[in-house]
Formats: C-alpha cells, structure tokens, sequence
C-alpha cells in the first residue's frame, strides 16, 4: 500500500484501496471505525446489542504484532517512506523537562538546528488514566494526537501497548546517539528487549523524602515510615504498585520475586501501619506539597522531586534516603504510539535527547537518574551551545551543574545501582487484580 | 381518537429522553457488573459473573456505609443551616430578596474543586488559620482538621448548601403570609404557628431539598479526596477510582448498582412515608 504524504499510516490494513483513502474528506475517521459506530447504532436496538454494545469487543485489540512485517508500520521499508513533517507532538509528564523562563532550552535548540517544531504538552500524571484517555483512539486506528509519550515500566499499560501493537516499532537505523550514548541502565532492558519500541527518558528511585528539620537521625531502614514516632506525619503512595512494593520491603521481601502469600502479608502490615494511626494519607503527586508545607515529616518520594525541593533554599531540609532494603528503581520511556502522525520527527527528537551536551541541561534543571552517563563530563566543563545553556539557567537554579554531575542520583554509583530493586511483573490479570485487591483497600480505607 | 392518543403524543418527547439518557445507561451499567473485562483492552464480555457483586461488596461495604453516613450528616447540616436563612430571606426579605439570593450564591460561580482546594490551603496543618494557633500554643502541634471525617462532612456541607437553600427558599416564598396572622388570631403562639403551619407548609420543599443534597452528597467524590484521610473514603471515590484509575470497569459497575439501588430503596420508602402523601396534598 503506498503512503501518500501527511495520509494515515495503516500498515493492518493492507486490503484497503487507496482511492477510498483518497476518497475520504475526514483524515480523522477510518472506515472501520465507521463501520463499528456503525455497528454498535444497529445494535442498539436490541437488549442484546445493548449488552454488546458496552465492551469494544476486539476492535483492533486482537493484532498482536510481534514484530513488524516486512513491508508493515516500523519495518525498514515503511520507515523508508516516513518524511519530517517538521512538528511533533511530545507528551510528557509535568516538571520533567528543563525550563527556563518558561521556555524549554532543550526543545528551543532542538528546533533552532532541526527546524522541526515541537508542541510540548504535560498531560500525563498518572500511566493507567492517560493509557484509558488514548486507548479508544488506537482501538478504533485514529492518531492519538501525540507522537511521543512516556510510559513507565513499572506500570501495566507499556505491557498492554507492546502487546496490542500499538506502538510503532523505532527505526533501529535513526538510533545513531542512543546506541553511541545510552547507558548499560536503559539500554536493551528487560520490559523491552533490543529497544525495539522505546527509548528511555529518565529513570528515578521510588525512596523515602524527609524533613531533615524534624528527623535529624532518620536511619538507614524503610522502617522509618512505620515508625510510631511519626505517628499521623507519614505519607504513603496511592499508587497500588509503589505501596504494596514498599510494603514488600519493610517485611524483607524482594518485590520482583515475591508470591501472592507475600503481597498478603504485606498487605497485613500496612494495614497495621494505618491502623496503628501512622499513615497521615495516601498520596499521588501531592505528596510532595504535603512535605513542603509540613502536613506530613517523611514519605515514599520519587527520588528527583526531592533533589529538586533540596536544591531550592525554601525546602533545603528535604532529603532522600533510599533504604538498606532497597529502592524501587523505574524507567520511564519515550515510545511513539499507533497512528502518529509525525513519526520521522518523532525519531528525530527522541535520539536528539540522546547527545551528552542535551542530556546535560535535561539533566540540571530534572535531576532524576541521567540515561546518558556522558553528561556528566559536560555538566562538569561546559562545552558550546551546553555551555551558555547551563550559564543562562544557572541563576534560576542556584547552584553550579557540578553538583548535578556529582549527585549519585542522578549519576549512580555501583552502590546506588547494586541497591536498586524493580518492580514485580503480573503474569496474568488475576494477578494484577489479586494485588489490587490487597492494596487498594488499604489506599482507600473506611 | 387523537384525542386519546394527545398525552401519549406529548409524553414521547420526555420518554424518548428518559430511554435514551437514563434507560440505556443504567441498562449498560448494569450489564457492565456482569460483565469480565481485559484491563488491558477495555474489551468486556458477558459471562454472568454475579460473584463481582459479593467481592465489592465484601471489599468496600464500610465505604459504602460511610458515604450515607455522611451524605446524611452533611444534609441535616445544610437543612438546618439553610431553613432560617431561606425563612428569613422569604419573609423579610423584602424588596432586596434577589439581592440576598444572589449573595448566597455567589461563592458557587467558582469551580467546585477549586473550592474545596482552597480550602484544603486554608486548613491545612501550618496554614493561614492553625499555624498561627499552633504558634501561639493555643492547639497541640499534632491537631489537624484535614484528613478528617470531620473536614469531609464539613466540605460536603458547604458544597451542597444552595441544593438545599434554593428549594426551601421556594417552599416557603410560596406560603401565603396571612397563614400566620390567621394562626396569631386563633390564638397561636409562636412556636405552635411555626411547627402546626409553617413547618407543615414546606415538607415538599424540605424532602426536595433533602433529595438534592443527599443524593449527589451521597456520590460524591471531590471532597473526600481532597479533605479526607485514609479512613474516611466514600463509595464514589473508590468508583471513580475503579473506573478511572484501575481501569476495572464491572467492579466499580457493580459498586455503582449496590450504591444507586440502596439510594433508590431508601428514597422510596422515604418518599412513602413523608413525601408523596403531603406532595400530593400541598401541591
């Protein structure tokens, strides 16, 4: 099927006559979404279309692309035909990226020597939630209207985008500065082997955050957030998977290997930890306001939002300690979803990220752990365009870029890497929804 | 002929409405609970699963109980707070009735979430009004009014207050003023003209503001979130949560069923026994 310019990319689709693509006056609706709305009118009129009308039964979710085709979306010969459109669209999550001014000097000079133009939007906060708002797109085969998301892989929906072949294979031959530059961290990784639909973004310890002023001894343990001493000043995660993972620590399991009869028993000592009045609330994002204002003294903290709050003089007291028992390490990844209307240009900027001299300023202002390992000797002598870059953000952010290039945090040590765990991988939904089970009452208690 | 068929003409505008907007939804919820779906795809498919009913339940039938506990806590709040303002904008209102009504909503042209954060700022530990009295050792360090029951019933409270001024505003502008005087010459004192005239003249008000209130209180999901702790959840936050952030559609179709069935059962037999007999008489 050939692809004319700026036409929608069907690669499942290859029965489709190009004049009926031509044909069509709205780029937005494909003709079997038609026919499923379609469908799903007629069916209405009955009780059993009622009923069969609420599930979206297989649309598009049955392709389980394992790789691409020889001639089908991501192959060699279908990247071959992708030209920049000179725009993409990268959604990432909020406070991610470097900023100055209100402007992103990485994503300025990316467009200043590539003259593609990004559209930056921060509209994910949490993975299943957005996964839920851009899934009726690629069931029904329509753009998302992103090019670039990040998607965690502590979380189910970068499996379920694998798996359902919603996103596009990378052009392995455009990965020049990944493969020059990337670090043995997010290179080849486990939740995506070769880097065949992801190329990570940052990565970052689950941990526990701190108010120094307070704890001036706060241990080595994950057991400093079931200290009673705390009692009604501890914040807990929302999240399912990052509560039940440091409930997992604190009763000396390792998560990734852990058994249902394990989640029970951690489940029993968080339960205890709330009963016991220990647990102020359980948070998402917000929890690092309930830090700074004083609400609670210590709780699970990813392990950049402190370094940030440390290095802002208003919050210096906030600290980071990642426990003996380990901290929970994830990576969060660029990937280009389904249908994307810009792919080349989406290639183009997420190996763009993949220099030391862009990392580096992602890298002074974010403080999260720093895929490029290289960056560091830029941080520490500034070279060209980084160096005025840094220079120009450097009053904003108080400090010099050397203490970013020797935060282990950002730059691991084998110490930090040895101490890191990951996540427990679900083998089947009713493992994920026996976890939930356990978890999520605790989270929402009454 | 036409003539008999006129009211089945006129109602079909309104029961097209009700098939369409209310009948095919709650159909679809309901089928939904009974439904197994891939968290992954979204994709459900019928099986029957009654079990979904007793696992919600068995996971979430205190949650359940602690939101009617405190819709209702809130609605008595509101009705009690709200009958003497709307009496007293009714009857002594006078010429700046309007201007009273309108005082009493401005604060509700703000956003409902914005609204309760603000407040969430205002209450929180070191903030603009416990921080100073715990400065001043007038509270213990530890008090705290957010993550509390407490915060929750308050913020619903002061949430749903118009739901249950405005219709016993209306109720009771609508009592003919010379009731009373009437009730004064019989010999009437005050109380007893208020409790055998006044208060018997606006029970459909009173059940129409307490069916406004409790009823979206009873769902709702913002205030809990916001103000609450970890042992004060209610029913909606937990579907929100299971629809949007666990992405388990028949579990929180299911708590959805419980909850609307519970509520609808109540309501009939409250209306049974307090509203329709005195609607039907009043109206």
């Amino acid at each position: 099927m050939s692809q004319q310019p700026g036409q929608q990319p069907d690669g499942n689709n290859p029965a489709v006559d190009p004049s009926i693509w031509r044909g069509m006056t709205s780029p937005r609706m494909s003709r079997r979404q038609l026919l499923t709305a379609a469908g799903a009118g007629a069916g209405a009129l009955g009780l059993s279309g009622l009923l069969a009308a609420c599930g979206v039964k297989g649309v598009g979710s049955a392709s389980k692309t394992s790789g691409p085709a020889a001639t089908g979306v991501g192959s060699a010969s279908w990247w071959a035909k992708q030209q920049l459109n000179h725009q993409v669209n990268f959604a990432n999550w909020p406070y991610y990226i470097d900023v100055l001014k209100g402007k992103h000097p990485t994503l300025e000079h990316f467009t200043a020597t590539t003259g593609i133009n990004v559209t930056y939007t921060e509209p994910i906060s949490d993975n299943l939630p957005f996964y839920a708002k851009i899934r009726p797109s690629l069931q029904a085969k329509q753009p998302t209207g992103y090019d670039i998301i990040v998607m965690t892989n502590n979380s189910p929906p970068l499996g379920y985008l694998i798996d359902f072949g919603w996103l596009v294979p990378l052009d392995q031959s455009k990965m020049t500065n990944f493969y020059a530059n990337a670090g043995p961290l997010v290179k080849n990784p486990s939740w995506d082997k070769g880097n065949k639909y992801t190329m990570a973004w940052q990565s970052g310890w689950t941990a526990i955050g701190y108010n120094g002023a307070a704890i001036s001894n706060p241990g080595t343990s994950v057991g400093i957030l079931f200290d009673k001493k705390y009692a009604g000043k501890v914040g807990m995660m929302s999240d399912p998977q990052e509560l039940g993972s440091v409930g997992l620590l604190a009763i000396d399991v390792e998560p990734a290997t852990s058994t249902e009869s394990d989640w029970a028993k951690a489940a029993q000592f968080l339960q205890k930890q709330k009963s016991d009045g220990i647990v102020r609330n359980y948070y998402d994002q917000s929890y690092i306001n309930a830090l700074k204002n004083g609400d609670i003294l210590v709780a699970q903290a990813w392990s950049g939002d402190i370094f940030q709050a440390d290095l802002n003089s208003k919050y210096k007291n906030l600290h980071l300690l990642i426990p003996s028992q380990g901290g929970m390490f994830w990576t969060d990844n660029m990937c280009i979803p389904a249908q994307a209307q810009n792919p080349r240009d989406a290639m183009t900027l997420m190996d763009y990220f993949y220099q030391p001299q862009v990392e580096a300023v992602v890298e002074y202002y974010n403080d999260y752990v720093c895929p490029v390992p290289g960056a560091k000797q830029v941080l520490l002598n500034p070279t060209g365009w980084a160096a005025q870059a840094l220079k120009e953000m450097k009053p904003e952010i108080g400090l010099p870029p050397s203490t970013t290039a020797d935060a282990p945090l950002v730059f691991p040590t084998q110490q930090y890497i040895q101490n890191s765990r990951s996540y427990y991988q679900y083998k089947s939904q009713e493992e994920l929804t026996a976890w939930n089970n356990l978890f999520l009452p605790i989270t929402q208690g009454s | 002929m036409s003539k008999a068929l006129a009211p089945y003409l006129l109602s079909l505008p309104g029961g097209l409405w009700l098939l369409a907007l209310f009948l095919v939804p709650l159909v679809t919820m309901l089928s939904l609970s009974l439904q197994t779906c891939n968290f992954g795809t979204g994709a459900c498919v019928m099986t029957w699963h009654w079990g979904e009913f007793g696992q919600q339940l068995n996971l979430y039938h205190g949650q359940l109980l602690t939101s009617f506990y405190y819709a209702g806590a809130a609605t008595v709040i509101d009705l009690l707070v709200s009958f003497p303002i709307a009496y007293w904008i009714a009857f002594y209102g006078g010429r700046k009735k309007n201007f009273f009504l309108l005082m009493l909503l401005v604060p509700f042209f703000v956003s409902f979430v914005i609204r309760t954060v603000v407040w969430e700022f205002i209450l929180s530990d070191q903030g603009v009004v416990l921080g100073p009295l715990k400065h001043a050792h007038l509270l213990p360090q530890n008090f705290h009014v957010l993550a509390t029951g407490f915060a929750v019933v308050a913020g619903l409270a002061y949430n749903y207050l118009p739901f249950t001024a405005l219709p016993l505003y209306v109720a009771i502008e609508r009592i003919d003023k010379r009731v009373l005087d009437a009730a004064y010459d019989l010999y009437a004192t005050r109380r007893s003209a208020f409790s055998r005239v006044i208060l018997p003249l606006t029970i459909p008000g009173l059940f129409a503001a307490f069916l406004l209130t409790f009823v979206p209180a009873l769902g709702d999901y913002v205030n809990q979130q916001i103000l609450g702790g970890t042992s004060d959840t209610m029913i909606g936050t937990v579907i929100q949560n299971a629809f949007l952030v666990n992405l388990d559609y028949a579990g929180g179709s299911a708590l959805s069923a419980v909850l609307l069935a519970v509520a609808l059962i109540g309501i009939f037999a409250y209306a049974r026994l307090l509203g329709s007999r005195t609607i039907e008489d009043y109206l």
